[in-house]
């Protein structure tokens, strides 16, 4: 039901990011691997079993994100060389925050009908501080971007960047459920 | 909820539509946000389920937490007026000021919302915080989306 429910605003969600249909048809299997990554974690809340194939599917989610990138940058060869080493060092550093969310979650379903009120506030503490984490990281690449690049292509790949993260969480957040 | 949403995109498309334009729709916009955030009202309460000593509890802290919401999307507005107005001929200085702006801007709605989870822990049960937190995590998400679908990327 919550697959379905995703898959059926995929193309709503696309939507918004890019400026080509293009672009917009590079988010779909984007939203689809964001989709089959968090689907698990809500069967989590049902079975506690661990997740077989998240790593997989979230190299799945990074491969398209590039591809993404690099059909919006528009980037010429000098940027491309000076970029994609600061995107990938970006991306290695989001993954581990990712997995941290990742393990959150599955601790959140493994608890979620008896969640005492210590574990509710450590948990709320964890979401909050890999939120922080997240954003100083999306700002201190940004701003080696914007060394990188000219500042407009910096502004450009953040609003990207932040769009995939909405994306996600969107997908993410309407998979859980709300504490009761 | 779609109301709220083309209300919101109705205030981010005068913006970017150009500072002459949104100059003359300022007054609308905060006619507009204040529905935004009356509404937003409404559906955290109801998804929050509270007791009525809850209730009353809550509420204060929460409108407390509305008014601080309020001036950062002012300065949200702000922002998205600069970038209309910097759009077609974008500089150096322009895009790293409005960067600069934006993540303050990030900076401040994560703080803001830490703090005011951190003052509800006082006054509710741990497990109403994180609900909180999540509803208030899921409708930010998405009114920043649908800001999105109307504010068009940086020319590359």
């Amino acid at each position: 039901m919550h697959a379905l429910d995703t898959r059926a605003g995929l193309v709503y969600r696309a939507a918004p990011i890019p400026e080509t249909e293009h672009t917009a048809m590079k988010l779909l299997p984007l939203a689809l691997a964001v989709a089959a990554t968090a689907t698990p974690f809500v069967a989590g809340a049902e079975d506690l079993g661990l997740v077989t194939d998240e790593q997989i599917l979230l190299k799945q989610v990074m491969a398209d994100k590039r591809t993404v990138y690099a059909a919006s940058l528009k980037l010429s060869d000098p940027e491309s060389r000076a970029f994609w080493p600061i995107y990938d060092e970006y991306e290695g550093k989001v993954k581990k925050l990712d997995d941290r969310f990742l393990d959150l979650v599955n601790r959140f379903a493994a608890e979620y009908d008896s969640l005492s009120d210590i574990e509710a506030k450590q948990m709320l503490e964890e979401k909050m501080a890999i939120e922080k984490e997240r954003m100083a990281l999306k700002q201190t690449y940004t701003r080696r971007v914007a060394k990188a690049l000219p500042a407009k292509k910096a502004l450009r790949y953040a609003q990207v960047e932040t769009r995939i993260e909405n994306m996600i969480r969107r997908d993410v957040y309407a998979l859980i459920p709300l504490a009761i | 909820m779609h109301k709220h949403f083309v209300a919101l995109a109705a205030l981010a498309a005068c913006a970017v539509a150009g500072p002459v334009i949104a100059q003359t729709v300022n007054d609308e916009n905060q006619v507009l946000l204040s529905q935004i955030q009356t509404d937003k009202r409404a559906i955290v309460l109801k998804g929050l389920q509270l007791s009525q000593p809850e209730s009353a509890a809550f509420i204060p802290i929460y409108d407390e937490y509305q008014a601080e919401q309020k001036k950062i999307a002012d300065r949200t507005i702000a922002t998205i007026d600069k970038f209309a107005a910097n759009y077609d001929s974008m500089t150096e200085d322009a895009a790293k000021g409005i960067l600069k702006e934006w993540f303050g801007i990030e900076d401040d709605r994560a703080d803001l919302l830490k703090k005011y989870a951190k003052k509800l822990e006082r006054v509710l049960p741990a497990q109403k915080v994180l609900r909180f937190v999540q509803i208030e995590n899921k409708l930010n998400t998405l009114v920043a989306m649908q800001a999105a679908r109307i504010i068009p990327l940086a020319k590359p």
